[in-house]
C-alpha cells in the first residue's frame, strides 16, 4: 500500500498533472480552539392588519381599541458561547429582545441555554443545566414531543427556551442485523421558581422523561415516556423513513392519561373534566425533478375542541361582547379573557388539522432564494391561515425573511376570528 | 510444475497485484476491480478531512462553506459545519440510505433525502456526503475513451441520487476525471469534473478539487476542495443520531 502510494505520488509529480495557484487550498478553520463564541442579531418588523370584528381583537382591545392597524418592531440579540476541556464542556445561549408594539414596549433578557456536559465515552454523555429539547418528528405539530416548547414551523431558525434538566444519554451501535443504533435518553426535569419548568408544576416537583431511540430496517423509531406528580402520565411513539431519495414519511401517535379538560358552553358555564388523549399525526415530505418540495401533514389533537364546542366557545364570547357594550361592566370581558384561556393557550385548539408546505429551491436561477407557501387548515370549520413567504441568504451570514400571515374564514371558524386580518413580517438576521 | 517454476509464478502475480493499478503491466483490471481502487484513492478507509464548498455565480459572485467530514468504514459519513458563522454547528449524518440534518436551533435532527441540499447551489446532499462508489453502484460497462477508463455504472437500488453514471478514470492514477451523472429518464443531472491531483494529507494522492456544473444550472459552478486529510478512526457510536448534536466536541 506505501510503495503503491509512494509510486503514484511519484507519478503525479512526474506527470505534472497538478496546476498550481488556481484554488486556495488553506483553510484556517481548520485550527480548533476550546472555546467558541458567537451570536446572531435580529430586526423584525411586523404590521397588523386587524380585523375589528374578530373575537379575539374584541377580547384583547374591548378597552382600548387601537383601530385597523397597528406596527411592531423587534429587535434581537442573542449570544452563544462554548468551552470544551477534556470530556467536559459548558454551553451558554442568552436571549436578549426588545419588543416595540400596541401596548408593550419592554425588554426580555432570558438564559435559553446554560448545561454543562461529560462525555467520557462516545456510548455515555451527561448533561446538567439548562437545555432545549425537541422530541418528534412532525414539522407542524410534536404530539408526542410532551417537552417541547411551542414552536413556529415556518421559522425553523428560531432559538427555543430550553429546559433545567439531568440527563443522561447511552449509545450504541451495532454492525450486524437490522438494528444499527440504539439510543436511550434519561431526563430528572426539577420546577425551580424564576429558572425554569415552572409550566411542568409546583415548586420542588420533580418530572421525569425517557426517550428509546431505534434505527431499525432503515427507521427512525421513538418511544417517549413522561411523568411528574402534576403531569399526565404520557407514552409517545415517532417514527421517520425515507422511502425514496426524494420521498420521506413519518408520524406521531401520543396517548396522556388523566389530562384535565376545560369546556366552555354558550352561556360561559366552565366545565372541569378529566380525560385520556389520543393524539397523532401522519406526514410526507416529497421533492420532485425540479427542486419543488412539498410537505403534507394531518394532525389530530386529542385534547381539541370540535366544530360545536368551537361555535360555542364563540357564541360566548359575543354575547360577554354584548353585554360589555350594554353595561360597561369590564368585569364580563375580564371573566371572558380568562375562561377563554385554556383554548387561547393552544396553538391551534381545534381537533383536526391539515398543513401544506411548498417551497420552490432557487428559482429562476436564484442562489439561496426560496419562496414558500404554506397552509394550516382546520379541518372541521374550513377556516385557514395562508401564509406565503421568502427567504434569500445570498450574502453570507446574513438572512433575509419575508412571509405574510392571512387568516381566512367565516365567523365563529378559528381563523376566521384571528385578531390580524392580514399580517405581513419581515425579518433579517446576522451571524457573528 | 516444480518448486522454482511455482515460485517465479507467484512472484509474477504478486508483482502484478502490486503494479497492476499504476501500469497495467499484466492482466488488465476488471471493472469493478477499477471501481474498487477509484474509492481506497479517493477515501481511503476511516478517515477526517476538510471540505470547502464554493458555489459561483454566473457575474463571479461567490459564497463559500467549510465543513469537517468524517468517513467511517463504506457508508458511515458525518459532515460538521465550521464556516460561515450562519451555517455554523449544522451537523448532518448518512448510514446508508439514511440521512439526517441537525440544525443547532431546532434542536432534533431532520431526515433528509440525498436529492436536497443543504448548501445551495449544484452539489446536492449525496455529493457532500458521498458514500464509496461501489457501495451504491454497479459496474455495467468497461471501455477505453481519450485514453481513460470509461466506467458506467448502474445504481444498486433505487433511493441512490444518479441512477445511473459515465465515469472517466486516469489509467494511471486510478483516479476520476469525469463524472457524468444521469437521472433514471437518461436525463443529465450534473456533470463533475476531477483535478489538482496532490497529497491533500496523510500521503493520501488524490484529486484535491471536484468541480461541477449542471445543465440545470446554467452558468453556475460548485467547486468543492478537499485538505487537511488524516487517518481516523472513530467509534461507531459517533455515526449515530443521539451523537450528531456533539460531534463538534471532536475536532
Amino acid at each position: 500500500m506505501v510503495l503503491r502510494t509512494g509510486l503514484l505520488a511519484l507519478l503525479v509529480v512526474l506527470g505534472g498533472t497538478a496546476a498550481a495557484g488556481e484554488y486556495d487550498f488553506s483553510i484556517p478553520q481548520a485550527e480548533t480552539k476550546p472555546y467558541t463564541i458567537g451570536g446572531r442579531l435580529e430586526g423584525r418588523y411586523i404590521y397588523h392588519r386587524l380585523d375589528e370584528d374578530s373575537a379575539r381583537y374584541r377580547l384583547n382591545y374591548y378597552r382600548d381599541a387601537p383601530g385597523s392597524d397597528t406596527h411592531e418592531w423587534r429587535a434581537l440579540l442573542e449570544l452563544s458561547g462554548s468551552y470544551r476541556q477534556g470530556i467536559f464542556q459548558a454551553n451558554l445561549l442568552t436571549h436578549h429582545q426588545f419588543v416595540d408594539a400596541y401596548e408593550t414596549d419592554e425588554w426580555d433578557n432570558e438564559i435559553y441555554e446554560g448545561y454543562a456536559s461529560l462525555t467520557p465515552t462516545a456510548q455515555l454523555t451527561l448533561d446538567a443545566g439548562k437545555k432545549q429539547i425537541l422530541w418528534g418528528k412532525g414539522y407542524a405539530w410534536n404530539p408526542a414531543g410532551f417537552l417541547n416548547r411551542p414552536k413556529d414551523p415556518d421559522d425553523p431558525a428560531l432559538n427555543l427556551e430550553g429546559r433545567p434538566l439531568l440527563g443522561l444519554d447511552l449509545i450504541r451501535s451495532f454492525t450486524a442485523g437490522r438494528l444499527a443504533n440504539i439510543g436511550l435518553t434519561g431526563l430528572l426535569l426539577p420546577v425551580i421558581e424564576d429558572w425554569g419548568n415552572e409550566d411542568l408544576g409546583e415548586e420542588g416537583d420533580l418530572n421525569a422523561a425517557i426517550k428509546l431511540y431505534l434505527l431499525w430496517y432503515d427507521t427512525d423509531l421513538d418511544f417517549i415516556y413522561f411523568d411528574g406528580q402534576e403531569q399526565p402520565r404520557s407514552f409517545g411513539f415517532d417514527f421517520a423513513k425515507n422511502l425514496a431519495e426524494n420521498i420521506e414519511v413519518h408520524g406521531e401517535l401520543a396517548f396522556r392519561e388523566d389530562v384535565p379538560h376545560v369546556l366552555l358552553d354558550a352561556a360561559g358555564s366552565v366545565r372541569h373534566t378529566r380525560e385520556d388523549q389520543i393524539s397523532w399525526l401522519a406526514g410526507v415530505r416529497y421533492l420532485n425533478a425540479i427542486d419543488t418540495t412539498f410537505i403534507v401533514e394531518y394532525y389530530h389533537n386529542g385534547g381539541g375542541y370540535d366544530r360545536s364546542e368551537v361555535e360555542d366557545f364563540f357564541a360566548y364570547q359575543e354575547a360577554a361582547f354584548d353585554r360589555w357594550q350594554a353595561s360597561g361592566d369590564p368585569s364580563v370581558m375580564q371573566r371572558a379573557d380568562q375562561v377563554t384561556r385554556p383554548y387561547y393557550q393552544q396553538r391551534n385548539y381545534g381537533e383536526d388539522y391539515g398543513y401544506l408546505k411548498i417551497s420552490q429551491k432557487e428559482p429562476l436561477d436564484i442562489l439561496y432564494f426560496n419562496p414558500w407557501v404554506a397552509a394550516v387548515v382546520n379541518l372541521q370549520d374550513f377556516s385557514f391561515n395562508l401564509q406565503p413567504g421568502m427567504t434569500w441568504t445570498g450574502v453570507t451570514n446574513f438572512e433575509f425573511n419575508f412571509r405574510v400571515a392571512i387568516p381566512v374564514g367565516p365567523s365563529n371558524t378559528e381563523f376566521g376570528e384571528k385578531p390580524d386580518a392580514m399580517r405581513p413580517e419581515i425579518w433579517v438576521r446576522y451571524y457573528f | 510444475m516444480n518448486y522454482k517454476t511455482s515460485l517465479m509464478v507467484a512472484a509474477v502475480c504478486l508483482l502484478s497485484i502490486i503494479a497492476a493499478p499504476i501500469g497495467g503491466l499484466c492482466e488488465p483490471l476488471a471493472g469493478p476491480q477499477i471501481l474498487e481502487q477509484v474509492d481506497n484513492n479517493l477515501q481511503p478507509g476511516d478517515l477526517e478531512m476538510y471540505r470547502k464548498i464554493i458555489n459561483i455565480e454566473p457575474e463571479g459572485k461567490k459564497k463559500e462553506f467549510v465543513l469537517w467530514f468524517l468517513k467511517k468504514d463504506r457508508d458511515k459519513v458525518v459532515t460538521l459545519f465550521v464556516s460561515p458563522a450562519s451555517e455554523e454547528g449544522r451537523a448532518t449524518l448518512r448510514l446508508g440510505d439514511n440521512m439526517w440534518l441537525y440544525i443547532p436551533n431546532v434542536g432534533k435532527p431532520i431526515r433528509i433525502t440525498s436529492m436536497q441540499s443543504v448548501v445551495g447551489g449544484v452539489f446536492n446532499n449525496a455529493d457532500i456526503m458521498r458514500l464509496d462508489y461501489s457501495v451504491e453502484y454497479d459496474v455495467v460497462d468497461l471501455s477505453e475513451d481519450q485514453g481513460q477508463h470509461l466506467l458506467e455504472l448502474k445504481a444498486k437500488t433505487g433511493a441512490v441520487a444518479y441512477d445511473r453514471l459515465k465515469m472517466w478514470v486516469l489509467k494511471k492514477e486510478l483516479v476520476p476525471s469525469r463524472i457524468d451523472c444521469y437521472a433514471a429518464t437518461g436525463m443529465l443531472i450534473k456533470t463533475l469534473h476531477f483535478t489538482e491531483v496532490k497529497d491533500i494529507g496523510d500521503g493520501v494522492v488524490r484529486p484535491a478539487v471536484m468541480e461541477t456544473d449542471s445543465p440545470l444550472y446554467k452558468g453556475y459552478r460548485s467547486i468543492m476542495i478537499s485538505a487537511n486529510l488524516k487517518k481516523r478512526s472513530l467509534p461507531d457510536e459517533v455515526f449515530t443520531l443521539n451523537y450528531l448534536p456533539r460531534v463538534k466536541d471532536l475536532r
